[in-house]
């Protein structure tokens, strides 16, 4: 009798990549992709595809990864790659998994390890598409990776405020002027903690950055090996909407990083595992650096006072001295339950995978 | 399925019983060995979705049956599980088809022959589920095939020529097979069911060629184009949608060569036409109320008949320009509404009449509304619509006043 | 046409004129915005009537990616229409480059190619580049041209900003100046400084634009002056006929690069590299968005001019000290890669990397040696 729900595994063909020396040199995304100077997010794009080699299809969804990479009927994809709609990258990873899947089941196609990677923007994966994420995530009969590459605003249709737009940002739809400094006063919504916290089933979920180039590899090639419905998301300084030179995408990821804004980390099969700079943080090996550091080198907040400023950090903090896990689970618990739920204070934030 | 019993063998490759338009239809889906399916509920439609599922759990049909958080998961998941390769069905009713909409579009735009039906439903708010065609119609521009059914046999019928025509490489078209919420999603008839044996003999495998999504055959789908290329691209998909009426016509000939159902024409299903000088002209299940009052008007002496549209789109002109011409007056009867349409008519009743409008000789049209909300269509309504078309046949009804609400309370 | 006649200002021969701006994406919007709504402001002076549009193919615009805006002035509203609804004027009268690397070609998109700076000029047009160099050196990079025009080159660096906070170097102030020298019956002096005045209540402004107007030269260049050294790259478009069903595109084969769109157009500075302090440390490559440097045999990353669009990233990530210098792509008229002449003869190149970075190639003295960190410290 086979089993109501088969969980779908990986094969056991991308390992761990050791250092930089180990990165595979193949392009799967080659130049002549219409992104920004210094584009933070094709570099993601590129990483992907290089860590999960290619016997890959890659869907992505609209925005900038969609109307610049295939500009005006041309491509810089190697592998496979098909557009899906802005809302869709959830529906467009399952339906492309359930057809490999029965197709292969049917002998209609080979039967052969395929990874399937849906790609969305932040406006296309935590606002619009995120019920779709989900969903696919409650799905872990299938195989696949759903990659959110988060530059925090709508940056193709002209830089608007989304849900991952930090609080007082200047954006097209948050303008400061002379009646209202701040028009954005929401905080980030907490993507991966969230869909951690509430797929079970899902065996992979992390937070990356590629300004960590092996690290954020790595994540993606784990996601793909232990199957199901995984999913990623990286924090991806942009040029465009955070108005900064070109040439610093890579310090300002290290600074999100290092200021404790963006924490990296994944969860696998609901163990935390705190990474590279976050990690020395939480070990208290490395200090926080002030976000002021982080602020001030972009042109998006340059209307901030010294009070927004301040704001921020306390906000930083906040999540850094008071959540369960910084950056994961956003609430704690009072002193008197600590022993009743059994939370050892003392214990580290991670456990090693 | 549960309420299908099987009744009489009547031959070698079909066999009777009797089911619901919707179960007819998931006999098709189980016939086409679908690959991939998606579900979301909403009224009358999703009773093909129930009984597809029973099916599965019966281990009668073997796919990927995935219930989705959404309408439009539920048409982005078969588009994409499409382009891999897969025989894909689903659909939709009223509003859940309209949530479906941008997914609807895009399917069309790529060309991906998803199979779907719309359990045609009035269009909320204020909540109703009877039948009215506004939510098929709706996708009437998008270059989606839109046959509709009278019949649970002409549902299963329908289905098989859908994935037939529509996973033929020279059309390449989604196809939605408009059934009438109630009339047709929820009673039972008597339906000859094929054999899988006969059905494949009808129906080959789905073969994308070098359109298949793959890592053997590296292509990119769908990249963004500008001003420089979306024309190109529009005039490719018009010609596919020409080249669907010879493919349905060669389809409907093997159906009946096969199966010796599906009448003389692909396009259009005439009733008690050739001697008629007025004959109604609609499509869906409001020809068989139609076909009982066309018997008791003619027992009265009048000449009166009925043509019936199987394909909307795409829009069979010649044969309707062919057909029309030969009457008096015709009575076009709209399940839908066009709101401030030309003569605040029906879609049906402006389509007929901008195909007719090039011919010297063309017969007098008369737009009607009725059957709105799923409201049955009875004896003294077909028989008013009669007598209007009539009238207006011997110029007894203005030109400025053409077009008629029926059955309405004042 | 009677009603345009009669309504002409006598002055006027033409019966509208069209300007340029080419400029570099998002960095350079603002600016490009404040010229040619300058212009149809200064025109309304006088009461002519005009409309400024930005190319709409360009967008979403992206950083350093070539871009145009228009204005067009007109000697009333009937004249104005052939100029309304457009995307993109076939021909003008003046086209103004705010950066002047921009003279080594326009390359906006995927299948539009690279087109010279003067391409949509007319005969005896003029093309008005902010530079401090003089005008032989632009016309050195500038390609070849089949009909005579104008060269005007208005002193200044190019003016680069982010979106959300515009660097007002008067940039837009001294082409506006300039403009009304090339222009003087559609745009008289007096008239634009009564509008910046207006608009700006700024004597430093109006000044400027009398800077712009005095102090921009001229060249004129002849047909068949300038350079052949640029790539020419074109394209022709297929039809419904032989476009590939479903819009479908095939994918880039393996080492392949976009042949329809290269970026190097893109390109304001261009990283050059001292092989002989490169430590392989694989940083450049790691970290570069568009995939264009390739490793050698030796291990070393060698450049692919032809891709890189000059963010800058790699000299930024790069451990050892002036071991990669952003350099003015002025100074460069071939996009093939330099490597193989290092392998040939280390001291020449070596010689030339100096001259051409202005830095020492020697290695960094009393710098502990740099590390690969991979972005993973």
């Amino acid at each position: 009798m086979k089993m109501a729900v088969e969980t779908a595994t990986g094969t056991g063909t991308l390992p761990q990549i050791k250092g930089v020396k180990e990165v595979p040199y193949d392009e799967l995304f080659v130049s002549g992709h219409r992104t920004c100077q210094g584009c933070e997010s094709a570099l993601v794009m590129r990483h992907m595809v290089k860590a999960a080699g290619p016997r890959t299809i890659v869907l992505g969804s609209t925005g900038c990864m969609y109307v610049a990479n295939t500009t005006y009927y041309s491509t810089p994809w190697v592998v496979p790659w098909m557009h899906t709609q802005l809302g869709a990258s959830g529906s467009a990873a399952l339906g492309t998994a359930a057809g490999l899947k029965v197709l292969m089941r049917k002998g209609k196609l080979k039967d052969e390890k395929i990874n399937v990677i849906a790609f969305c923007g932040d406006g296309g994966g935590a606002d619009m598409g995120i019920g779709a994420i989900s969903a696919a995530l409650t799905h872990k009969e299938y195989d696949l990776l759903v990659l959110l590459y988060d530059n925090e605003s709508y940056a193709n249709t002209d830089i608007q405020l989304s849900s991952q737009t930090p609080w007082g940002a200047v954006t097209t739809f948050s303008p400061t002027g002379s009646e209202r400094r701040i028009m954005h006063t929401r905080w980030k919504k907490n993507v991966p903690g969230m869909l951690a916290a509430g797929h079970p089933e899902s065996r992979y979920i992390a937070a990356g950055c590629a300004a960590y180039a092996v690290d954020l590899m790595n994540k993606i090639r784990k996601a793909l090996e232990v199957g199901g419905p995984t999913f990623v998301h990286t924090l991806d300084p942009c040029p465009k909407g955070w108005d900064y030179h070109p040439q610093y995408s890579q310090e300002l990821g290290h600074l999100a990083v290092e200021a404790g804004i963006w924490p990296l980390y994944e969860v696998l099969d609901g163990v935390v595992n705190l990474t590279g700079p976050t990690r020395q943080i939480a070990e208290g090996r490395k200090k926080r650096k002030p976000v002021e550091e982080y602020l001030r080198r972009q042109g998006r907040f340059a209307h901030f006072t010294k009070e927004d400023v301040e704001h921020f950090q306390a906000e930083v903090d906040k999540m850094w001295e008071e959540w369960l896990i910084p950056g994961v689970i956003p609430f704690t618990i009072p002193q008197k339950d600590v022993t009743l739920l059994n939370i050892d204070k003392k214990k580290p934030l991670h456990a090693t995978a | 399925m549960a309420v299908a019993v099987k009744t009489k063998e009547t031959s070698e490759v079909q066999t009777e019983q009797l089911m619901t338009g919707c179960e007819a239809i998931a006999e098709a889906i189980r016939l086409a060995d679908v690959d991939v399916m998606a579900a979301f509920p909403i009224r009358p439609y999703d009773t093909v979705m129930q009984a597809a599922a029973k099916l599965i759990a019966n281990g009668k049909l073997d796919c990927e049956y995935i219930v989705a958080d959404g309408e439009h998961s539920q048409f982005e998941i078969v588009k994409h599980a499409c382009a891999v390769g897969s025989r894909v069905f689903v659909g939709s009713s009223g509003v859940g088809w309209f949530y479906a909409f941008e997914a609807i579009a895009v399917t069309a735009g790529l060309r991906l022959p998803v199979v779907a039906i719309c359990g045609n439903r009035a269009l909320d708010d204020p909540g109703a589920f009877g039948t009215e065609h506004n939510d098929s119609l709706a996708v009437r521009d998008l270059g989606w095939l839109l046959p509709w059914a009278e019949t649970a046999q002409e549902c299963l019928d329908l289905a098989l020529m859908a994935w037939r025509v529509g996973e033929d490489a020279r059309v390449s078209l989604p196809v939605a097979i408009g059934l009438d919420g109630g009339f047709l999603t929820h009673s039972q008839q008597l339906v000859s069911v094929p054999t899988r044996a006969a059905t494949d003999a009808f129906l080959p495998k789905f073969d994308l060629g070098d359109r298949l999504l793959h890592p053997d055959n590296p292509i990119t789908i769908a990249p963004q184009v500008d001003q420089d290329w979306l024309m190109e691209i529009r005039r490719q998909n018009d010609a596919a949608m020409r080249r669907a009426i010879d493919v349905i016509t060669e389809a409907h000939a093997d159906f009946k060569k096969l199966f010796g159902r599906g009448g003389d024409s692909p396009f259009l299903d005439e009733y008690m036409t050739d001697d008629a000088d007025v004959v109604f002209f609609g499509q869906g299940t409001l020809a068989l109320p139609m076909k009982v009052a066309i018997r008791r008007l003619r027992a009265e002496g009048h000449k009166v008949g009925l043509v019936r549209l199987k394909w909307f789109r795409p829009f069979p002109t010649d044969e309707v320009v062919k057909s029309l011409s030969r009457f008096k007056a015709v009575g076009v009867v709209d399940r839908d509404y066009s709101f401030g349409s030309p003569h605040y008519g029906g879609v049906l009743y402006n389509e007929v009449r901008s195909a007719l409008y090039s011919r010297e000789q063309r017969p007098t049209i008369v737009g009607f509304v009725a059957g709105l909300g799923g409201r049955e269509i009875d004896q003294s309504m077909a028989r008013e619509i009669y007598e209007k078309t009539a009238a207006a046949a011997t110029g007894g009804l203005s030109a400025g006043d053409q077009c008629h609400w029926i059955g309405v309370r004042e | 046409m009677t009603q345009a006649t009669a309504t002409r200002p006598t002055s006027l021969k033409a019966t509208d004129i069209t300007i340029e701006v080419v400029y570099r994406g998002i960095f350079q919007k603002t600016l490009a915005q404040r010229i040619t709504r300058g212009v149809v402001l200064a025109a309304r002076q006088r009461g002519l009537p005009g409309t400024a549009f930005s190319r709409y193919g360009d967008s979403p615009e992206r950083n350093g990616v070539p871009a145009k805006q228009f204005a067009v002035v007109a000697v009333n509203d009937i004249e104005l229409e052939a100029s309304m609804a457009r995307y993109e004027p076939a021909i003008v009268d003046v086209t103004v480059a705010v950066d002047d690397t921009l003279v080594k070609g326009v390359e906006s998109w995927a299948w539009y190619g690279r087109q010279p700076i003067w391409k949509p000029v007319r005969a005896n047009g003029v093309v008005l580049v902010t530079s401090d160099k003089s005008p032989d050196e632009i016309l050195a990079q500038t390609d070849k041209t089949d009909r005579p025009y104008t060269l005007g080159v208005i002193p200044g660096e190019a003016s680069f900003a982010g979106l959300w906070v515009y660097k007002d170097d008067h940039t837009d102030w001294r082409v506006l100046g300039a403009l009304s020298k090339v222009l003087p019956d559609w745009l008289p002096l007096d008239e634009v400084k009564a509008q910046v005045r207006t608009q700006t209540k700024d004597e430093n402004a109006v000044a400027s634009v009398q800077y712009g107007h005095d102090a921009t030269t001229f060249r004129p260049v002849k047909a068949g002056e300038g350079t052949d050294a640029h790539e020419k790259l074109a394209f022709t478009k297929p039809g419904w006929t032989t476009m590939r069903t479903g819009v479908i595109v095939d994918a880039r084969k393996p080492g392949e690069r976009n042949p329809q769109f290269k970026r190097y157009a893109t390109r304001t500075q261009r990283p050059v590299v001292n092989f002989d302090t490169c430590i392989k440390c694989t940083m450049c490559w790691l970290d570069c968005p568009d995939e264009c440097f390739e490793v050698t045999g030796s291990g070393h990353f060698e450049v692919v001019y032809e891709a890189c669009v000059g963010c800058g990233i790699c000299a930024q990530v790069c451990p050892v000290k002036d071991c990669i210098v952003m350099v003015d792509e002025l100074k460069f008229d071939s996009n093939k890669t330099v490597f193989p002449e290092w392998e040939k003869d280390r001291n020449t190149y070596n010689a030339w990397f100096e001259k051409t970075s202005g830095r020492s190639a020697a290695p960094p003295k009393g710098e502990k040696a740099a590390v690969a960190v991979g972005g993973d410290e």
